[in-house]
C-alpha cells in the first residue's frame, strides 16, 4: 500500500485532475455532452470525464522505467491506478465543490470563467449535487483507475482487445452522421443501431461483442497471417495491392450517391483540403520548407478565377465583350491561366526568400500570407478585388448540363484533380527531383556540395506547391460561387499544416487521413467546431513530441526523424547535452 | 560527344541567369522609388501638419516600446535555445487578459481610482505572474521534450502551442472583446517641451525604459544572467562548468514571460481592450522588432521595437497618402510585414546581431 502512495502516482493523479478540469473549464465537457454516445445512457461529455480518469490510472500504472542504481519500486499496478485515479477525482471534485460554494456565496464566477455554467457543473457532478458529485468523482476515479491499472496485469493480447473494443465503440458512435447516412442511402433500417445522434443500447452491445471477438481472433491468427503474406509470391502480393487500391477508388466513386448531398458537400471540402495538403506536402514534406503562408496561393487561385470568370469582376465587366467572345470567361479556359499566374507569383515570392534559413522562411511566408490578405481587404485594391465585400457571382464550372454546383459533382471534380495531384506527387517523390529534395531537406550544404542546385529545387518545390494550392482556390471559388477575403486567413494555412503533420510529412495517404480526421470530422460533428483550433494546436504539439512522423508515416522521413536519436550531434552540436 | 557538352553548357548558362538577383534588385528599386516618391508627394500635399507628425511619432514610440518589451522575450529565448518561440504573443495575451479581471474587481469597488498606484501595481503583478507561469509551463510541456530535434520541429510545436493557448483562453474567459476600466490618472495630457503628449503614452514609455534597464542590469550583472549568456554561448561547456542548464532555460522563459506580462498591461494602457486574439499581431511585430535589431541582442530588441513602432505609425501616412491610396491606415500590417520581409531578405542579421554563419 505504501508503495502505491509514492509521489509519482499522486503526481500522475494531479496531472489527470488538471486535464479533466481543463476540459471542463474551456467548455468542452458541456458542449460535448450535447452529443450522445449511447443515447439516453451516456453523453460524450461524461465519457470525456471517464476517459480522463481512466487514462490517469492507465498512465500511472505504467511499468517503472529501470533507473540506474535504484531498485524500481514495484507495486500492484491496479493499486497505483487506484491511487492516481482517486487523486484525479478528488482534485476535480474539490475544485468543482469550491466553485459551487463560491456560486452559492453569491460570487459571479461566470463573469470570469465563462464556461462555469450550471450545465457544466451538473455534468461533472453526474447530477448528484455538489457533495454527492465530489464523492462520486473520487469513487469513479478510484474504480476506473484501478480498472485500467488492472489492465496492466492482463496479457498484451487481452489488453489490446480491450482497448480496441473501447475505441471502436467510441468511433462507431462518433461516426453516426456518416454511417447513419450510409445506411439511409442503402435503404437499410438504422433505428436499431442509431437513435437521436448516438448508438442505441443494442447497437452498443453489438459493437462491443463484434469488435471484441473480431479483434481477439484477428490478433490470435496474426503470426500465421504474417507468414502467409511473407510466403506469397511477389506478383500475387502486387495483385492484391492493386485490388485494394481499386476497391478504395471504387468506394470513393460510389460514396456520394450513397451518403446524400450534405455529406457529399463535406466530402468535397475534405477533398479540397486533400488537394491543398498535397500541394503543401510538396513544399514542407518533400522539400522541407516550412511555408506558413500557403493560404496566399489558395487566395490567388480563388481570386484569379473570380477575376477571370465572374461577370462582376472589372476585367470581364469592362472588356467583357472581347473576353467572352474568345471564351476566356469559360472556367476551363481560365483554369490553366490561373495556375500559371499562381506559379509566377510563387516564383516571385519564392526567389528572394528561399535562401533564408528554415525558421525565418516560415515567418516570412506567414508575412506574405498576411500581406496578401490585407491587400485584398483594403479599399485601395477594392475596385479590382472587391475589398471587404468580396467577389460575387463566380460562375459554376461548365458544361451547365452537368450542374457542377451539385455537391456530388463538385466532389467528383475535386476527386479527379486530387487523383492527378496525388499521382504527380507520388511519381515525384522517388524521381530525381524527389531525391534532390530529400537530400536538400536532410542537409542543405551537403546537397549543394553534391551538385544539387538548392535554390532551383527549392523554387521548383515552391512553384509546384503554388500551382496545386491555386487549384484548391479555383475549386473553392467554383464550389462556393463567391469569394470573401475572410476565407483566406492564416487559419487556412494552419489547417493545411495540421492536416499534413497529423497524417505524416511527405506521406500521400497521410494527407488523406489527415484531412478526413481534421476537416471531415469537425464538419460532421458540429460540437467540435468551436474547439477546432484548440484541438489543432494540441495535435501539432502532441504529434511533434510523441510521433513526429505522423499517423501514416513516409518511410524515408521516419528514418530521418529517428536517426537523430542516434546521432544527436549531427544536426545541432550544441543541443546534445540537454 | 558534342551534344551533352552543349546541353550542359546551356544548363550552366540557365543557372547563371540571376533570377533571384533580378527580382531582388527590381524589388529594392520599386520600394525605394515608392517610399521616396510617396513621401515627397505626401509632404507636398501638406495634408498633415508638423504637430500631426509629432503625434504620430510619439504614438509610434509608445507602441514601439511595448513591442520592445515583448521582443526581449523572443531574443532571450533565441539567444539560448536558437528557436523562435512563436507562442510568445500568447504569453503576452495571457497576462493582460487575466489581469483584466483584477482591474474590473478594483474598478467595480471604486478602489481603482482611490488608490491608483496600488491597483496598478496589483494588476501589473497579476499579469506578470500569469505570463511567467504560462511561459514556464510552455517550456516544460511543449519545448523541453524537443531539445535537440531538427529546427522546424520546435517551430511547428510553437505554432501549435500558440493556437492552443489562444483558444484555451477563449474557452476560459469567453470570446468577446472586453474594455478595461478607465484609470483616471492615466487620462489627460502633459506638456513636455512645449508639446502636449498623452499621459498614458509618457507613462508607457517611461515604464518600458525602466524595465529594459532592469533587464539589462540583470543579464549583465547577476549570476543567473551570466549563466544565461554562458548557456547561449555553448551549452555543453556551460554544463561542464557547473551551470544548471535546465534551470537557466526556465529562468530565461520566466524573464521573457514576466516582461511580456508587463508589456501586456502597458499595451492595455494604450489600447484599453483585451481579447483572446490580441497576442497574435503584437507577437509577430515584436518578432519583427527582434529580427530588425538583431535577434539574440537585448539592445537590438529595444532599438528594433522603437524603430518598428515609429515606422508602423508614420509609414502608411507618409508613404501612401501621397500615392493617393485611400485609407492608408488599413495597410499598416503591410508596412509591418513588409519591413519583416525586407529585413530578413536584405539584413538577416539585423543591426546588432552576429553574422548569420556564427549562429547557425
Amino acid at each position: 500500500m505504501r508503495a502505491a502512495l509514492t509521489g509519482d502516482n499522486v503526481r500522475a493523479g494531479l496531472i489527470g485532475g488538471v486535464v479533466v478540469l481543463y476540459l471542463a473549464l474551456v467548455g468542452m465537457i458541456e458542449r460535448f455532452q450535447d452529443r450522445d454516445v449511447i443515447t439516453g445512457v451516456i453523453g460524450l461529455g461524461t465519457l470525456l470525464i471517464l476517459i480522463g480518469l481512466a487514462g490517469t490510472g492507465y498512465m500511472a500504472s505504467r511499468p517503472p522505467k529501470p533507473r540506474s542504481g535504484q531498485e524500481p519500486v514495484s507495486a500492484n499496478p491496479a493499486l497505483k491506478g487506484l491511487v492516481a485515479g482517486a487523486v484525479a477525482g478528488a482534485l476535480t471534485g474539490g475544485v468543482i465543490l469550491v466553485l459551487e460554494l463560491l456560486i452559492s456565496a453569491g460570487a459571479d464566477v461566470r463573469s470570469v470563467l465563462a464556461s462555469v455554467t450550471p450545465g457544466m457543473l451538473s455534468t461533472l457532478e453526474f447530477g448528484l449535487g455538489s457533495f454527492g458529485g465530489a464523492a462520486i468523482l473520487v469513487a469513479l476515479g478510484a474504480a476506473l483507475g484501478a480498472g485500467t491499472g488492472a489492465l496492466r496485469l492482463l496479457s498484451d493480447h487481452a489488453r489490446d482487445t480491450v482497448t480496441f473494443t473501447v475505441t471502436s465503440l467510441l468511433l462507431m458512435s462518433l461516426l453516426e452522421p456518416i454511417l447513419g447516412a450510409v445506411l439511409d442511402g442503402l435503404g437499410l433500417p438504422e433505428r436499431w443501431l442509431y437513435q437521436g445522434g448516438g448508438l442505441t443500447v443494442l447497437g452498443a452491445i453489438l459493437t462491443v461483442v463484434i469488435a471484441g471477438t473480431a479483434r481477439w481472433f484477428w490478433k490470435q491468427r496474426e503470426p500465421q497471417r504474417k507468414e502467409a503474406v511473407a510466403s506469397m509470391p511477389a506478383d500475387r502480393r502486387s495483385l492484391y495491392r492493386k485490388l485494394a487500391v481499386f476497391a478504395a477508388v471504387a468506394l470513393l466513386v460510389v460514396l456520394p450517391w450513397i451518403v446524400g448531398s450534405f455529406i457529399s458537400d463535406v466530402l468535397g471540402t475534405v477533398g479540397l483540403y486533400v488537394l491543398l495538403g498535397l500541394g503543401l506536402n510538396i513544399v514542407v514534406g518533400y522539400a522541407g520548407l516550412l511555408d506558413l503562408g500557403y493560404v496566399a496561393f489558395f487566395a490567388v487561385g480563388a481570386y484569379a478565377t473570380g477575376i477571370l470568370t465572374s461577370p462582376a469582376s472589372y476585367l470581364v465587366r469592362e472588356e467583357g465583350q472581347l473576353f467572352a467572345e474568345k471564351g476566356f470567361t469559360n472556367f476551363w479556359v481560365a483554369l490553366p491561366f490561373v495556375v500559371i499566374i499562381a506559379i509566377i507569383i510563387g516564383v516571385l515570392i519564392g526567389a528572394p526568400v528561399l535562401r533564408l534559413r528554415g525558421d525565418y522562411l516560415a515567418i516570412v511566408t506567414l508575412g506574405f500570407g498576411e500581406i496578401i490578405r490585407t491587400l485584398v481587404l483594403s479599399d485601395w485594391l477594392s475596385p479590382y478585388l472587391g475589398g471587404a465585400q468580396g467577389l460575387l457571382r463566380v460562375p459554376p464550372a461548365p458544361p451547365d448540363a452537368l450542374d457542377l454546383r451539385a455537391p456530388q459533382n463538385v466532389y467528383y471534380l475535386i476527386l479527379v484533380f486530387c487523383g492527378i495531384a496525388a499521382f504527380v506527387a507520388w511519381r515525384l517523390s522517388d524521381s530525381r527531383v524527389g531525391r534532390a529534395w530529400a537530400a536538400m531537406r536532410e542537409d542543405e550544404s551537403v546537397a549543394e556540395a553534391m551538385g544539387i542546385s538548392v535554390i532551383r529545387y527549392k523554387l521548383l518545390a515552391f512553384a509546384m506547391g503554388a500551382g496545386v494550392g491555386s487549384l484548391g482556390g479555383v475549386f473553392f471559388a467554383a464550389k462556393i460561387g463567391s469569394i470573401f477575403p475572410n476565407s483566406f486567413g492564416l487559419l487556412v494555412s494552419i489547417n493545411v499544416l495540421s492536416v499534413i503533420i497529423l497524417g505524416g510529412l511527405g506521406s500521400i495517404p497521410g494527407v488523406i487521413v489527415g484531412s478526413a480526421v481534421l476537416v471531415g470530422l469537425p464538419e460532421l460533428l458540429r460540437e467540435f467546431a468551436e474547439f477546432r483550433l484548440l484541438i489543432y494546436g494540441a495535435i501539432l504539439v502532441a504529434i511533434m513530441i510523441l510521433r513526429p512522423e505522423g499517423l501514416v508515416p513516409n518511410k524515408r522521413r521516419q528514418r530521418e526523424l529517428h536517426a537523430r536519436e542516434f546521432e544527436l550531434g549531427a544536426t545541432a552540436p550544441d543541443e546534445a547535452t540537454a | 560527344m558534342t551534344t551533352p557538352k552543349t546541353s550542359s553548357s546551356r544548363r550552366l548558362r540557365f543557372e547563371r541567369l540571376p533570377l533571384r538577383r533580378i527580382i531582388l534588385i527590381s524589388l529594392s528599386i520599386a520600394i525605394v522609388y515608392g517610399v521616396v516618391a510617396g513621401s515627397a508627394a505626401t509632404i507636398r500635399l501638406g495634408t498633415y501638419t508638423a504637430a500631426d507628425w509629432r503625434t504620430l511619432v510619439i504614438n509610434g514610440i509608445a507602441r514601439g516600446s511595448v513591442y520592445a518589451l515583448i521582443a526581449i522575450g523572443y531574443t532571450l529565448v533565441y539567444g539560448i535555445l536558437f528557436m523562435i518561440n512563436f507562442a510568445h504573443g500568447e504569453v503576452f495575451m495571457a497576462g493582460a487578459y487575466t489581469a483584466f479581471f483584477v482591474a474590473v474587481a478594483f474598478g467595480g469597488s471604486g478602489y481603482l481610482n482611490e488608490h491608483p498606484l496600488i491597483s496598478i501595481a496589483a494588476i501589473l503583478i497579476v499579469s506578470m505572474v500569469t505570463s511567467t507561469l504560462v511561459a514556464i509551463i510552455l517550456e516544460r510541456v511543449a519545448y523541453r521534450p524537443l531539445r535537440g530535434a531538427p529546427r522546424l520541429v520546435p517551430l511547428i510545436t510553437a505554432i501549435g502551442a500558440s493556437f492552443f493557448l489562444q483558444y484555451t483562453f477563449r474557452g476560459l474567459y469567453g470570446a468577446q472583446a472586453r474594455a478595461y476600466p478607465t484609470i483616471n490618472i492615466l487620462e489627460g495630457t502633459w506638456t513636455i517641451f512645449g508639446a502636449s503628449i498623452l499621459r498614458k503614452q509618457v507613462i508607457v514609455i517611461v515604464a518600458a525604459v525602466l524595465l529594459w534597464v532592469a533587464l539589462f542590469a540583470f543579464v549583465a550583472k547577476t549570476r543567473t544572467g551570466r549563466s544565461m549568456r554562458a548557456v547561449g554561448e555553448d551549452r555543453e561547456i556551460a554544463a561542464l562548468m557547473g551551470i544548471n542548464v535546465d534551470r537557466t532555460i526556465v529562468a530565461t522563459f520566466a524573464i521573457g514571460g514576466a516582461l511580456a506580462g508587463a508589456a501586456g498591461i502597458l499595451y492595455v494602457f494604450l489600447f484599453n481592450q483585451v481579447i483572446f486574439t490580441m497576442g497574435f499581431f503584437p507577437g509577430i511585430k515584436a518578432f519583427t522588432a527582434a529580427v530588425l535589431g538583431g535577434i539574440g541582442s537585448v539592445t537590438g530588441a529595444a532599438m528594433g521595437g522603437l524603430l518598428l513602432g515609429v515606422l508602423e505609425a508614420v509609414g502608411p501616412n507618409l508613404f501612401l497618402t501621397g500615392a493617393e491610396v485611400p485609407s492608408p491606415n488599413q495597410l499598416q500590417p503591410v508596412v509591418a510585414f513588409g519591413i519583416l520581409v525586407l529585413v530578413l531578405i536584405f539584413l538577416p542579421g539585423g543591426f546588432l546581431g552576429a553574422p548569420e554563419e556564427k549562429r547557425a
